[in-house]
């Protein structure tokens, strides 16, 4: 039975914001790519409710939406900025001392080229295998394993950790 | 997995707790979704007006033309993660006939209320939030609440409310042609109340649900994040189209859709799904503890 778009829409909302926010970085870019989906997978309803599994589908749709919006917006770099996501989500407390270490490896992701941010989100965050992320982006295996191997040799580099409490404090440095 | 790789799991996990609340999103989607109905009304109209102009302006009808009636051409065109969460404020006037229908822990302390037995955020709907800081209000009108300093955005047929009681408070009315006055209504109806507690049906490896909606205390469904993992619990059986394969979960016979598991336990559905399959998902549902007799009194509840 075809679910209807509804209840697809009030089960998966708030997974495919939470994939989208991780993807961009921006929870009001995630709104709007999500937005911009479901209105697109509402109109071809019927087809994409007969797939085996939609919410795959429109998953794929939102990489798609999120690759090429940052085409269409290629002039404007649109990449995390924690003021941004401090207005929309305020932060949950949090003591331990990988906090600005995470912080500070948050703002590395996001200014991560599209594609490589794409497939470091797919393999851990989705633990996605490399052809799954392969079909998802749409390119071969072998680029995906480059993009996360450059995308690993960009984070590794940056990476020296901090001793608890120094590190960086929100929204400095970043654009 | 190395050192970085960790991080950037965890850093990644970080930015997923701050996945905005749907409520934006789904009200914006209605709107846009009503937007095009209309424009597609309005095409059609249009379309149909055109032809019945060229009719009566001779093409098909030539000779035999007879001015449009003016009223009908008209007339045509203008058709239309705690165990217990303090909620701790309460509002004490409601829209008439609106019931709770939705509260959400997840990122700020959230309630719904709507026509009873509607969807939650479907039109016309009412959110009250306590956020965790100010937002941007620049643009604002000014306005009071209780005699706190208060801003309202009217965007259409919605409007928001932020004030600073204790809290940073928001109402937000949306599917009302008054809803800017209803909101001020609501907001200065809200009350600081200690009582308001919510106790969510179930936790998974110490974390409780973070969102329940339902429409009566005995038909709900929660469910919590857990990375791009959802679990969830309810009291109705999820979308599961055949063919099904069978398992063991939780010591009883369960099914597999896709990437999907779930079973039913002591007349609950608990089911965990994800984007890809893994066993993960088995081991999540037989983790997930159900709270005796849980909290869902509230749902389905007016004033």
């Amino acid at each position: 039975m075809t679910p209807s778009f509804d209840d697809f829409v009030a089960a998966q909302v708030t997974p495919l914001l939470r994939y989208a926010t991780v993807l961009t970085c921006d929870p009001h870019l995630a709104q709007d790519v999500v937005q911009e989906v479901l209105l697109r997978a509402q109109q071809k309803w019927d087809r994409i409710g007969s797939v085996d599994l939609p919410n795959a589908y429109v998953k794929r749709m939102v990489t798609n939406e999120y690759l090429s919006w940052r085409r269409r917006r290629a002039a404007k770099d649109v990449a995390l900025c924690m003021t941004t996501l401090e207005s929309v989500t305020p932060p949950v407390g949090d003591k331990t001392h990988h906090y600005d270490e995470r912080e500070a490896m948050l703002q590395r992701i996001a200014k991560l080229p599209r594609k490589q941010r794409a497939a470091v989100v797919l393999r851990y965050y989705e633990n996605y295998e490399d052809s799954e992320i392969a079909q998802m982006l749409g390119c071969a295996e072998g680029t995906v394993r480059s993009h996360i191997s450059r995308a690993l040799a960009t984070l590794r580099l940056d990476h020296t950790p901090e001793p608890a409490g120094v590190g960086l404090r929100i929204g400095e440095g970043l654009s | 997995m190395n050192d970085t790789e960790q991080l950037i799991k965890e850093a990644l996990g970080r930015l997923a707790e701050r996945t905005p609340h749907p409520g934006p999103t789904l009200n914006a989607l209605r709107r846009k979704r009503k937007r095009q109905r209309n424009n597609i009304f309005l095409i059609a109209t249009a379309g149909m007006a055109a032809v019945v102009t060229l009719i009566f302006a001779g093409v098909i009808a030539s000779d035999r033309y007879t001015p449009p009636n003016a009223n009908d051409a008209a007339a045509a065109l203008v058709q239309d993660n705690g165990k217990s969460v303090a909620f701790k404020y309460a509002p004490h006037w409601l829209p008439s006939g609106f019931v709770e229908s939705l509260r959400a822990t997840n990122v700020s302390p959230t309630r719904v209320w709507g026509p009873a037995g509607a969807t939650p955020y479907s039109n016309p709907s009412l959110v009250i939030r306590a956020l965790g800081g100010m937002p941007d209000t620049h643009g604002w009108e000014s306005a009071n609440v209780r005699g706190l300093e208060a801003w309202v955005q009217v965007r259409g047929d919605a409007a928001t409310v932020v004030w600073k009681a204790q809290d940073v408070l928001e109402v937000t009315m949306s599917g009302a042609s008054d809803a800017r006055e209803v909101a001020l209504r609501v907001a200065e109806s809200v009350r600081a109340d200690a009582k308001i507690t919510h106790e969510p049906p179930f936790k998974l490896e110490g974390r409780y649900a973070e969102l329940v909606r339902g429409t009566a205390p005995d038909r709900w469904h929660s469910s919590l994040g857990r990375n791009s993992i959802s679990v969830q619990v309810a009291t109705d059986r999820p979308e599961l189209p055949a063919p099904n394969e069978a398992l063991t979960v939780r010591g009883k016979q369960g099914v597999r859709n896709g990437n999907t598991v779930a079973v039913q336990d002591g007349g609950l559905w608990i089911s965990a799904t994800s984007s890809a399959w893994s066993d993960e998902l088995i081991e999540l549902v037989n983790k997930v503890e159900i709270a005796g007799g849980p909290d869902t009194g509230w749902i389905g509840k007016g004033l």
